[in-house]
């Protein structure tokens, strides 16, 4: 049945036609080739594997639907956190940066229409990747007897319209409070650690636990007899992803009211937001007093203060490089209650944690140089311009690092020492490497630069790894010194500088 | 001694010879080119002859496969910084920073020319209240107009008062009143002593402003001279004319 051109659903069909088009199992191609297919038919055979031999030995134990259904439950939270920064990008993208919608809204199409049909795609979109991962165990469960598990199909359906309605509210109701261009700031800055956010909390939850501050006890309390405790209503989409007809039904009917409130409430501030957006681009004359100069009389200074507002002012990479620094905090916590804070572990995240970290702000600083040209066409001297480009990228994780590691030196000097040698080493390593085989690209693509350039990106690991494994052998030399430790950290140190000379080897000529 | 004082100060604003650059094909193929200080020179050319190679080669962002670039009497390859010190260049595109604010990327670009502060300030100042640019002063650049940015750009072309100015399609997607303002500023700068070099598809543009044409197709100069000079070799009629007929001829 073809849908007639014009309506709702012809344009639902538009919407996930395009979706496909931009979607991983496509590659972006209208049709996808032979080899995306195999590998995409691959992958799914390998989750239903998984799922078998999963549900196989859940099989083993006695029944527990109460357990089922907090597990069940726990993974949909999960999966929410994900969808709802899935959804927020995609309505941020709806709204701020595709350019179909003002040919959308100069059609004879109900904007109410098209607002609904936007949704439905941003929910779709939200649904797509889980329902890929998870519809498996569906499948498993039915072939094992237990076809209510079915219900995994509408809970996530479910799941992501009400994530995309939260989404889509969220960013209008941010577009009112603050106005466009700082929603979608926001907006990219909170799908990104949206993700995150979920790490921490499962760490602060295990850093707390036997714990006897009150904080622990309080969440003890929670998953006793508060809102964690199996017969909470917080578990009632767990239980109706495993095929409880009431609750499937009770998320069925929340999720259509999220939608057609939505729709009904919202479509018109959708287009004022719309009108908003489409004005984003434009700058207003303030009168904001004089203008203040302050020009600096080194080369390097200016390249140095350049690089960092450039970055400061950007809190969209900013939270995608912080991002990095979020799975920090638990280790900081580690380090902080621990007075033996000598182990390898510590240094060795420490030591990873910068060189990614640097490998990001390199890329950043070096590889998307928005006006390459600016700096060639100049005077100015290459080498300044490299060293000045390489301390604007590596400061920042030394800074950020400085407070553990004087902690560290504290409490046990001579691993402080390794640690700060191969923390150092590691920064370095990461600057150096995308000083040498880094490709210019536009920083849009941050995260995308690893598919981009293959090389600076396996190179990138190597040199990060190798300093971690260091960080470890060396500390762990320290604390029990071995010959086979000693031979470990030999290996790791030669890799590591292994990794720079293949860097340099390769490295890009410039002019 | 530097280079900068060993250059004769008789020697043209550019001069190329032999220049050659090919991309699979030849982009620019042998050009002979000598533009004399203190004049307006534009670069006519069909898409695709070579003129943003050429400019790129001119301006060291290219290097050339063979021929020499000399710049006021500097030879680009032999010392690049001599030579990139006295000229900008402006292409097609701004060289801008979204992130950053008018004035901080005037002080950026005061950087990379080594300018003292003493004297990069009060010509940040002027450059800024000469292009309107003042009351935008507090603002990001990224939400600039094409317009506001190409006038921005300039006036970071000229805060080091370069004695050769080479631009790209300046006047491409502004409007009336900021091309206007551009036209005004390159026409000072020349009345000034500088000289400018340009490439333009607005043939008006140049058959305004420009003394002396340089017409370019397949990367070789095909003709040259003032306007009236070309009009001699062909039937005449509006620089669209000339150009179309000596394009069509080659």
């Amino acid at each position: 049945m073809k849908a007639a051109p014009g309506s709702a659903l012809w344009l639902l069909g538009h919407e996930l036609r395009l979706a496909w088009y931009g979607s991983a199992v496509s590659g972006g191609k209208r049709r996808p080739g032979i080899v995306s297919i195999v590998v995409w038919i691959v992958a799914w055979a390998v989750l239903h594997a998984m799922a078998f031999g999963l549900l196989s030995a859940l099989g083993k134990h006695p029944r527990d639907d109460a357990l089922l259904g907090v597990l069940a439950g726990g993974v949909l939270l999960v999966l929410a956190t994900f969808m709802l920064s899935g959804a927020l990008k995609a309505c941020t993208l709806a709204l701020f940066e595709r350019g179909d919608l003002d040919l959308l809204l100069s059609s004879p199409l109900p904007s109410r229409s098209i607002f609904a049909v936007r949704l439905l795609g941003v929910a779709a979109s939200s649904a797509a990747l889980f329902l890929f991962l998870f519809a498996p165990f569906a499948h498993v469960a039915v072939v094992l007897g237990r076809p209510g598990w079915l219900a995994i199909y509408p809970a996530l359906a479910a799941l992501a319209l009400i994530i995309a309605c939260a989404a889509m509210l969220l960013t209008l109701a941010l577009v009112r409070v603050l106005g466009a261009r700082r929603t979608r700031t926001l907006a990219q800055v909170l799908a990104a650690i949206a993700g995150a956010l979920l790490f921490l909390l499962t760490q602060s939850a295990n850093l707390l636990r036997g714990d006897d501050h009150p904080l622990a006890q309080s969440a003890q309390h929670l998953m006793e007899r508060g809102l964690f405790a199996p017969g909470s209503p917080l578990w009632l989409p767990g239980r109706a992803a495993l095929g409880a007809p009431l609750p499937l039904l009770g998320m069925a009917a929340l999720a259509l009211a999220a939608f057609v409130l939505t729709v009904g409430r919202t479509h018109r501030f959708f287009v004022h937001g719309l009108q908003q957006a489409a004005g984003i681009g434009h700058a207003t004359a303030r009168p904001t007093g004089a203008v203040r100069f302050r020009f600096r009389s080194s080369l390097f200074d200016t390249i140095v203060v350049k690089e960092w507002r450039l970055i400061a002012r950007d809190p969209h990479l900013i939270s995608q490089v912080l991002l990095q620094v979020i799975y920090l905090v638990p280790l900081l916590f580690v380090i902080l209650r621990n007075n033996n804070a000598s182990g390898p572990a510590i240094a060795t995240g420490l030591t990873l944690l910068c060189g990614s970290l640097t490998a990001g702000l390199a890329w950043i600083v070096i590889s998307a140089e928005d006006a390459p040209d600016l700096l060639l066409s100049a005077p100015a001297s290459v080498r300044t311009v490299r060293l000045a480009k390489l301390a604007a990228c590596t400061m920042p994780a030394l800074l950020v690092v400085a407070l553990p590691l004087l902690w560290l030196m504290a409490h046990g000097p001579l691993t402080g020492l390794m640690v700060a040698f191969t923390v150092t080493g590691a920064v370095l390593g990461a600057a150096l490497v995308v000083q040498w085989v880094g490709r210019p690209a536009p920083r849009s693509n941050f995260k995308s630069r690893g598919k981009e350039n293959f090389l600076c990106s396996m190179l990138e690991l190597s040199t990060t790894l190798s300093w971690g494994g260091l960080a470890w052998t060396l500390v762990a030399l320290v604390t029990a010194p071995a010959d086979w430790v000693a031979v470990a950290a030999a290996g790791a140190l030669a890799l590591a500088l292994a990794t720079l000379l293949l860097a340099w080897l390769f490295r890009r000529r410039r002019m | 001694m530097t280079a900068d004082s060993l250059a004769p100060v008789t020697a043209p604003a550019l001069q190329l010879r032999a220049l050659r650059k090919h991309f699979g094909r030849p982009a620019v193929d042998g050009l002979d080119l000598t533009v004399r200080r203190g004049e307006l020179y534009a670069l006519l050319g069909p898409n695709g002859a070579g003129k943003t190679t050429t400019l790129r080669m001119v301006t060291g962002l290219l290097a050339p496969d063979a021929g020499q670039v000399e710049v006021l009497g500097t030879d680009l390859a032999r010392d690049p910084a001599a030579a990139k010190r006295r000229m900008a260049y402006l292409p097609d595109d701004p060289m801008l920073y979204g992130k950053l604010k008018p004035p901080e990327y005037l002080e950026f670009v005061a950087g990379l020319w080594g300018l003292r502060p003493e004297e990069a300030e009060p010509r940040g100042r002027r450059l800024l209240d000469w292009l309107d640019l003042s009351k935008h002063a507090h603002e990001l650049t990224e939400g600039f107009s094409r317009g506001m940015k190409q006038k921005l750009a300039l006036a970071g072309a000229l805060i080091h008062e370069p004695e050769l100015l080479i631009l790209d399609e300046p006047l491409t997607g502004l409007d009336a009143a900021a091309a206007r303002q551009v036209k005004d500023l390159l026409l000072s700068h020349v009345a000034g002593g500088g000289t400018v070099i340009l490439t333009t598809h607005i043939l008006e543009v140049a058959e305004k402003l420009a003394q002396r044409i340089g017409i370019i197709r397949q990367g070789r100069l095909i003709a040259e001279g003032t306007l009236a000079e070309l009009r001699e070799r062909t039937a005449g009629g509006s620089l669209e004319d000339v150009f179309l007929q000596l394009t069509e001829q080659a």
